[in-house]
């Protein structure tokens, strides 16, 4: 029952007809898209600080 | 009389097709802009004269052997190659040395894609299907292979429109973000000092950097890794130092190649009765709309940051917004914007920090939205 509401069109926009379903995936999609994003970037926010720190000699500074 | 009527064929189907000649006059346009106003010169033009060609009457290049029809068959649809092999490129001229030596700007080469997501809900809030509002989101990406990519991935009917707003906002870049961010900060704000004291940078991390970053986007966004994987080799062709002939190939003759052949296969897409439309005109709105808030996105995020930083070590937010990926363009911005307020603030190698995060920002982000599309069955 769940599942037919959220599939039900809600209104019809300038585009066509916005369904519940729809408008649910794209705030899904904004909340795992921006955790997403952060996880990588921390990852490889986490993978520079360890190369800066074992990889001292050899220095080739900007 | 009636024998030279094929001389005439030719202009009564223009006659009969009026919305082609609009696109003549949209042509003409985009190859004004690229000549006039240099706005991205070298796609908006082929872009440009492709939207004449492809509004031509009878088979032209468009029809079932036509060479546009072809290159857009297998340079985008059947592979991905040309925005694929323009990230080789890309990478090649991209020094992430900045970065590197202070890794923390990558925040905001993340916080920056905000607006990409906030435009994907708006757009399925104006009525567009949710795949085709995922790709007008990407336009928020600032950078034209990854928006053509995963609108091409997605089977967006605007491809067209939306490689033209990526590419044209792009340009526009020095007028959109001195607007949005005067919106969201103080002068004050503005005027924040950043002391730059980079760190050394060994040749061993940069050479390692564009391989643990392939290898983290593979396993936690395995839908971003061929963008961002093309994009790293390319980087790592640059750093290894033993390759200098294909880093400078890559650099200069394969992306121009590409370029010449991207913009006007593209064009492909420009044919008058699919561009023609409605959506197109809402898809351009809904791109500026994404380059506004990727910006703000940025911007308030190094706000937020601030709040925890002692005094001395504030973040001057303006360079949150170097975030998006339209390198190195939104760093000059930003620098040029710091130095208006305050003659002596140098903030331009932090921009810069944060503008090549943005770069990795915006394919991770493009390669989420295909995984999740992936994940709903929508491609």
């Amino acid at each position: 029952m769940m599942q037919l509401n959220a599939m039900a069109v809600l209104f019809k926009s300038l585009m066509g007809d916005v369904s519940g379903a729809d408008i649910g995936k794209s705030f899904e999609l904004m909340g795992k898209g921006m955790l997403g994003i952060f996880i990588v970037m921390i990852l490889i926010y986490a993978v520079i600080v360890i190369l800066n720190k074992t990889s001292g000699t050899n220095k080739d500074t900007k | 009389m009636s024998e030279f009527s094929f001389l005439t064929n030719g202009i009564q189907y223009m006659a009969q097709n009026p919305k082609m000649l609009v696109m003549w006059v949209i042509g003409a346009l985009l190859i004004w802009l690229a000549i006039e106003k240099d706005f991205e010169p070298a796609l908006l033009l082929p872009m440009g004269f492709g939207a004449i060609l492809v509004n031509l009457p009878l088979p032209g290049v468009v029809g079932e052997s036509g060479i546009v029809k072809w290159l857009f068959e297998k340079g985008i649809v059947a592979s991905e190659a040309f925005p694929l092999l323009l990230f080789v490129g890309i990478g090649a001229m991209i020094d992430f040395g900045p970065l590197l030596s202070n890794p923390r700007m990558l925040l905001f080469g993340g916080a920056a894609q905000f607006g990409i997501f906030l435009t994907v809900v708006l757009a399925v809030l104006l009525g567009f299907p949710l795949k085709d509002a995922m790709a007008a989101g990407v336009i928020g990406a600032a950078d034209g292979p990854t928006s053509i990519l995963v609108s091409q991935v997605l089977h967006s009917n605007y491809i067209g429109a939306i490689a033209v707003a990526a590419y044209s906002y792009m340009a526009l870049v020095p007028i959109i973000q001195p607007a949005a961010i005067r919106l969201v900060t103080t002068k004050h704000e503005r005027m924040i000092h950043m002391p730059y004291n980079p760190k050394a940078v060994s040749k061993t991390t940069k050479i390692l950097f564009p391989i643990i970053v392939t290898l983290i986007a593979g396993l936690v966004a395995p839908d971003s890794v061929a963008l961002v994987g093309f994009l790293m080799f390319g980087n790592l062709i640059r750093e290894c130092g033993k390759l200098e002939a294909l880093s400078q190939t890559a650099q200069g003759p394969l992306a121009n190649l590409i370029t010449i052949f991207l913009g006007i296969t593209i064009a492909y897409q420009m044919r008058a009765e699919q561009f023609l439309t409605l959506g197109t005109l809402i898809i351009m709105a809904l791109g500026l709309f994404a380059f506004v808030f990727d910006t703000i996105g940025g911007v308030v995020f190094a706000k937020i940051v601030n709040l925890f930083l002692p005094k001395d070590k504030k973040i001057n937010p303006m360079v949150g917004g170097a975030g998006i990926s339209a390198f190195p363009m939104s760093a000059r911005v930003i620098q040029k914007m710091a130095l208006k307020e305050d003659n002596q603030n140098h903030i331009l190698m932090h921009a810069v920090g944060a503008n090549v995060a943005g770069q990795i920002g915006s394919v991770v982000a493009g390669g989420i939205i295909l995984n999740l599309a992936r994940i709903w069955g929508m491609i």
